[in-house]
C-alpha cells in the first residue's frame, strides 16, 4: 500500500467535522497527533484513502468507525485528582451556591458516574476532606456508579498502583491510604466507607428511575463515547436526577450545550460547568 | 456531620413507585401532571410504540420546554414513520425551538427520514427546504451528497442553494465539481454564492 499523507484541506475537512461530532477541538499544534491516527485507522481499515475513510466516517450507520476513531483520539487513564480544577469549582463555587438553596445541616447528595475503579469518587472525598471545612456542618452522600461490576468491586476494594497516585501529596496520601506490601496504595476503611458503590446503565431507564435529589453530578468523559441519542437520553436522566439548582460536570472536551438546551451554562472563574435552572 | 451513606434510596433498578406505570397511567400523568411527573411519563412512554399518536397531541399543546424535550428524545427513540409526520409538522412550528428541536431529532432518525427526504427538499415552502439540508447536516446516510446535489441542479432558491453549499464544502465530491460550477452561472448577481462556491470547490479539489 503507497503511504497515506493527509493534506491540509483534509485536516481541516476532518477537524470541523470531528469538532461537530464530538465538541474535540484540535489546534493546527495538534497535526501531527490526528495525522497519525488518521493514518492508522486508514490502514486498519483498508480505506486506502482518506477519501474513502471520512465518507465510511461520515455516513456508517453504525457509527463503529467513529467511535473507535474517538477512542484513539481521546486519552482513556484515569488516576487521582484527574481535571482537580472541577473539584477547586465543586468546593468554591457550586457547593457555595447549593448550600445556600438548602437548610443548614441537611443533606447534600453529589453522584460520580462512572465510578471506573474508584479515582473519582475517593478524589471528591478526599478533596472535600481536605479543602471544604463546611463539611462538618452538613451530611454529604456521596454515590458513584458503574454498568460493570467487576470494576465497581475493583472500586469497593480501592487498591491503587504507584503510577495511580502520583499526583496525590505524600501528606495526603499518608492521611488517607494505607501502603500494602506489594507498593500498592489501598484507601483507608473510613475513606472507602464514605462512598456507595452502585451499578447503573444510563441507557436503560428502569436502572436510572432511583437516581434522583443529586446536587452535584460528575460525568467526565463517558458522553463522548456514546451516539447521538444516547447523549440526549443521558442528558435527561442528569436532568431528572437532579435537584433544582443542581450541577453536572463534564470531561474538558465534553460540553453539554451541543446535547441540550435543558440545562443553564455557567462559567465559573474554575471551570465551566450546567447547572439545572431553579424552580421559579 | 461529613459523609453518610444513604438511608432512604433504593438503587437495585426495582421499580418502587405506587403510581400506574401502564400506558393509560402514563397517559393520564402525561396530561394532567405537573412538569417533573409529565416529563417521566414521556420518558416512560418511550417504550410504547402505540403512544406516539398522544405523544404528538401533547407536544403541539405542551408549554414547558424540559417536558418538550423528554417528548422530542420519546419520539426519536421510536423511530416510526408516524413520529416523523408528526416531526415535519413541527418543522412548521411558529416556534422557532419547537422547529429546532424538530431538526434535531430529525438529524438522529436516518433510515425514517431518508424516506420523506425528497418529499421536503420539494416542499413549496424554503424555510422547509431550507431546514431539510440543515437535517441532512448530521444525518448518516449514504444519500446526503446526492440529495444535496439534487438540491443545487434544480432548487432556484438562492437561500436554499447557499444552505447546500455550505455543507457540500464538507461533504462534496468531485461529483459536486460540474454541479457547484453550474451554479455559479444560476446566480451571476451573488456574490456570496460565488464566494461560497469557490470555498467549496476549494475545500473538494484539495481533500
Amino acid at each position: 500500500m503507497a503511504t497515506i499523507e493527509i493534506s491540509l484541506e483534509e485536516f481541516q475537512k476532518f477537524r470541523e467535522f470531528f469538532y461537530r461530532k464530538t465538541g474535540i477541538q484540535f489546534d493546527d499544534n495538534k497535526r501531527y497527533f490526528v495525522d497519525k491516527r488518521l493514518v492508522e485507522r486508514i490502514e486498519v481499515t483498508q480505506s486506502d484513502s482518506f477519501r474513502n475513510y471520512f465518507n465510511t466516517l461520515r455516513f456508517q450507520a453504525s457509527g463503529d468507525e467513529l467511535q473507535k476513531l474517538t477512542n484513539l483520539m481521546t486519552v482513556n487513564e484515569t488516576y487521582f485528582f484527574r481535571e482537580d480544577y472541577q473539584f477547586k469549582c465543586l468546593v468554591e463555587s457550586m457547593l457555595p451556591a447549593v448550600c445556600a438553596l438548602k437548610k443548614p445541616g441537611s443533606r447534600i447528595r453529589i453522584w460520580s458516574v462512572p465510578s471506573s475503579s474508584g479515582e473519582e469518587p475517593y478524589s471528591i472525598a478526599i478533596y472535600l476532606l481536605e479543602h471544604w471545612p463546611q463539611i462538618a456542618n452538613w451530611d454529604v452522600e456521596l454515590i458513584s456508579s458503574d454498568i460493570d461490576t467487576d470494576i465497581l468491586q475493583k472500586a469497593r476494594l480501592g487498591c491503587y498502583s504507584p503510577r495511580s497516585v502520583q499526583h496525590v501529596q505524600p501528606a495526603v496520601l499518608d492521611r488517607y491510604f494505607v501502603r500494602k506490601k506489594n507498593g500498592d496504595f489501598q484507601i483507608c476503611d473510613d475513606l472507602r466507607d464514605s462512598v456507595e458503590f452502585t451499578r447503573v446503565n444510563l441507557s436503560e431507564i428502569a436502572d436510572t428511575r432511583a437516581y434522583r435529589n443529586f446536587d452535584v453530578i460528575f460525568c467526565r468523559n463517558l458522553l463522548i463515547y456514546f451516539d447521538d441519542l444516547s447523549r440526549r437520553k443521558a442528558a435527561e436522566v442528569f436532568f431528572d436526577a437532579l435537584n433544582p439548582g443542581g450541577f453536572v460536570c463534564l470531561g474538558h472536551s465534553e460540553s453539554m450545550s451541543r446535547i441540550t438546551s435543558l440545562f443553564t451554562v455557567k462559567k465559573y472563574p474554575e471551570a465551566i460547568v450546567y447547572q439545572k435552572p431553579e424552580q421559579k | 456531620m461529613g459523609f453518610v451513606k444513604s438511608d432512604q434510596h433504593d438503587f437495585s433498578g426495582d421499580d418502587q413507585r405506587k403510581s400506574s406505570r401502564d400506558m393509560p397511567g402514563l397517559l393520564r400523568t402525561l396530561s394532567t401532571g405537573n412538569v417533573a411527573e409529565r416529563r417521566w411519563a414521556a420518558r416512560d412512554l418511550a417504550q410504547y410504540p402505540q403512544a406516539i399518536t398522544e405523544l404528538l397531541a401533547q407536544l403541539r399543546l405542551e408549554q414547558d420546554r424540559t417536558v418538550r424535550e423528554a417528548l422530542f428524545v420519546a419520539l426519536t427513540q421510536s423511530g416510526c414513520p408516524e413520529a416523523v409526520e408528526g416531526l415535519i409538522s413541527c418543522l412548521r412550528s411558529e416556534e422557532a425551538n419547537v422547529r429546532n428541536d424538530a431538526i434535531e431529532a430529525m438529524k438522529l432518525m436516518p433510515d425514517a427520514v431518508a424516506s420523506v427526504m425528497h418529499s421536503l427538499l420539494h416542499d413549496p415552502d424554503p424555510d422547509i427546504r431550507i431546514f431539510a439540508v440543515n437535517i441532512l447536516e448530521s444525518l448518516r446516510h449514504p444519500m446526503v451528497e446526492s440529495w444535496l446535489l439534487d438540491v443545487i441542479e434544480h432548487e432556484e432558491h438562492v437561500n436554499v442553494c447557499a444552505t447546500a453549499v455550505d455543507l457540500l464544502t464538507e461533504v462534496g465530491s468531485s461529483a459536486a465539481e460540474l454541479p457547484l460550477q453550474a451554479l455559479r452561472r444560476k446566480f451571476p448577481d451573488e456574490p456570496f454564492m460565488h464566494f461560497a462556491i469557490e470555498v467549496a470547490l476549494t475545500r473538494i479539489q484539495g481533500g
